[in-house]
């Protein structure tokens, strides 16, 4: 190995990381067992640093799996996953998908992972005004037939959706309760999870599968009449054309929409 | 009367001084609902650098009652690979927002381009970091269109090629880049410990007519001492302390905590201790 004095500072901090991360590497040479030590602590200091941040977003994850599983998970999350953002918030990116690989037979964990991720992301999400019904109705009192077609919608910054096959909403509230009774959470048929932030406090709500799916075409910058067409599909004209002005109200009445254009 | 300029003091009351606390989530109802007799609070800025929320709404309503400083943790200005624009950018609309006293990070690094330990990683005291560092402070007051304070870290090892002390590393910074600096008393303690060098040759190395605040913390002991933040300030921190305010003019003076945070009146009592240290200090002739 080359000795210190003759790397650059690019080239002695690349090995310093590789250390922090690696607590089989080599140690450099001209090191001893007192850098040893020393380099032990800032191996301590990262892990613990990086696992407890995690929780710090997944809370009721943690609480949920248990201590022992959630620490194992968070660790490998950490090893696979190095934090490369200034941001200590992004060194629980991902971990839902870490989740689902780990807890292959209790799928339900990932979903709550991803609420509680999505929770966190609505939290400090830009702020904004939401359109209610009123201010909507002044927009569309302009609007011609063929306007209705071509609307679309911009989202509260936050907003986030999932297909989800556990009743996550009822753990959250559980696991936030505390409760020592675990509650029934299989859902008889799959449902979407939408979460935005009301204020400034985050909020979900479970909704059904054809919602999510609209939801999803508008947030990925669909019309209204794309969406329709696509609920049509899904539930037939008659229902089809009732329950898309039922979801554009529900979606005003909650506070999802931060503005329209035709 | 107030300074126009907190740091440099260009007024016949001087820098700014008092006794403050760090903000943090715990106490957040207490500073919004309460008078808290502290001159001043200190925030974590990567807390707040965020697009909006609740932390942010919190920070401007303190701020609106009481002066507040931003102390950073991840500008890793000892980073060879440069510093993070996107950090930078967010840092300075922070600071434009919430017009804090002053913006302090740490001597040290964090970060390669590839990987971010989100720790407060040991530089070596050579030339050629020297050199890095100054570059990079220069590179970070002029994005913010302000002078910086810069902490001493503790630390727990040091290099074979250091080509000097730690103090001289820190005076030759400051005196090049016109950065002031923030002394962490305990960091100074720890680091002494670690290292074996005298806390009060530390003290005498550094330009003490550029330290602006002072930090107090708890660490954890050992064979090696670590800087935890989790528990009181121990007697020979606080001796050190004294030591330091017989040597230094005023300056704003706080208590660090971030781990087993304790009641409020708790930290407030520590706070007077450290008020009434200072003030003894500065009874005594200069040391």
């Amino acid at each position: 190995m080359i000795a210190a004095q003759t790397l650059t500072l690019a080239e002695k901090q690349q090995e310093f990381m590789a250390q922090v991360l690696d607590d089989e590497r080599a140690l450099p040479d001209g090191w001893t067992p007192r850098h040893a030590a020393g380099m032990d602590i800032y191996r301590n200091a990262y892990r613990a640093r990086l696992v407890d941040a995690v929780r710090d977003t997944y809370e009721r994850t943690a609480k949920w799996v248990g201590e022992d599983a959630y620490r194992q998970a968070a660790a490998h999350h950490v090893i696979t996953h190095p934090p490369k953002s200034w941001t200590l918030d992004h060194a629980a990116d991902g971990f839902p998908e870490t989740l689902r690989e780990l807890f292959t037979n209790n799928p339900e964990v990932a979903e709550l992972g991803w609420l509680e991720w999505a929770m966190h992301q609505a939290f400090v999400a830009a702020d904004a005004e939401p359109m209610d019904a009123a201010k909507f109705g002044e927009v569309a009192a302009s609007f011609a037939e063929e306007d209705w077609a071509s609307m679309r919608l911009t989202f509260l910054p936050g907003t986030e959706q999932l297909p989800i096959t556990h009743d996550i909403g009822k753990l959250w509230r559980a696991l936030g309760d505390e409760q020592a009774e675990t509650p029934e959470f299989t859902l008889e048929q799959p449902l979407h999870c939408i979460v935005w932030r009301e204020g400034f406090k985050p909020v979900f709500m479970q909704v059904e599968q054809h919602e999510g799916h609209a939801l999803e075409m508008m947030r990925g910058g669909a019309s209204y009449g794309e969406m329709c067409e696509t609920l049509i599909e899904i539930l037939g004209e008659e229902r089809a054309v009732a329950e898309a002005g039922a979801i554009l109200g529900r979606w005003l009445h909650n506070g999802l929409i931060a503005s329209v254009e035709k | 009367m107030t300074t126009s300029d907190p740091l440099t003091g260009n007024s016949v009351s001087g820098p700014f001084s008092g006794f403050g606390l760090g903000l943090r989530r715990t106490h957040y109802q207490d500073f919004l609902e309460g008078d808290v007799a502290v001159d001043f609070v200190e925030v974590i800025s990567e807390n707040y650098m965020v697009e909006g929320g609740n932390p942010l709404r919190i920070l401007e309503q303190v701020r609106a009652k009481m002066p507040v400083i931003m102390h950073g943790v991840s500008m890793s200005i000892g980073s060879a690979d440069g510093l993070d624009r996107d950090y930078l950018k967010k840092l300075k609309q922070l600071a434009d927002r919430i017009d804090p006293l002053w913006v302090s990070d740490h001597l040290c690094w964090t970060r390669t381009s590839a990987h971010n330990s989100h720790d407060l990683l040991p530089l070596p005291y050579t030339h050629e970091a020297l050199d890095l560092v100054c570059d990079n402070i220069d590179h970070a007051q002029n994005t913010l269109g302000r002078s910086m304070l810069f902490e001493n870290p503790s630390s727990y090892m040091t290099f074979p090629e250091d080509e000097m002390t730690e103090w001289e590393f820190i005076a030759a910074m400051s005196m090049r880049t016109g950065c002031y600096l923030l002394l962490d008393v305990n960091n100074i303690y720890v680091s002494a410990h670690n290292h074996g060098f005298s806390a009060e040759a530390f003290l005498n190395g550094l330009p003490l007519d550029r330290v602006r605040q002072v930090h107090l913390a708890g660490h954890t002991d050992g064979e090696i001492k670590i800087d935890t933040h989790d528990q009181p300030v121990c007697d020979g921190v606080w001796d050190l302390y004294a030591k330091a305010m017989r040597k230094l003019g005023p300056v704003a003076t706080m208590i660090e905590r971030d781990d087993s945070i304790p009641p409020l009146p708790e930290l407030l009592e520590e706070l007077d201790m450290a008020a009434k240290i200072a003030e003894r200090s500065r009874e005594l002739e200069p040391a």
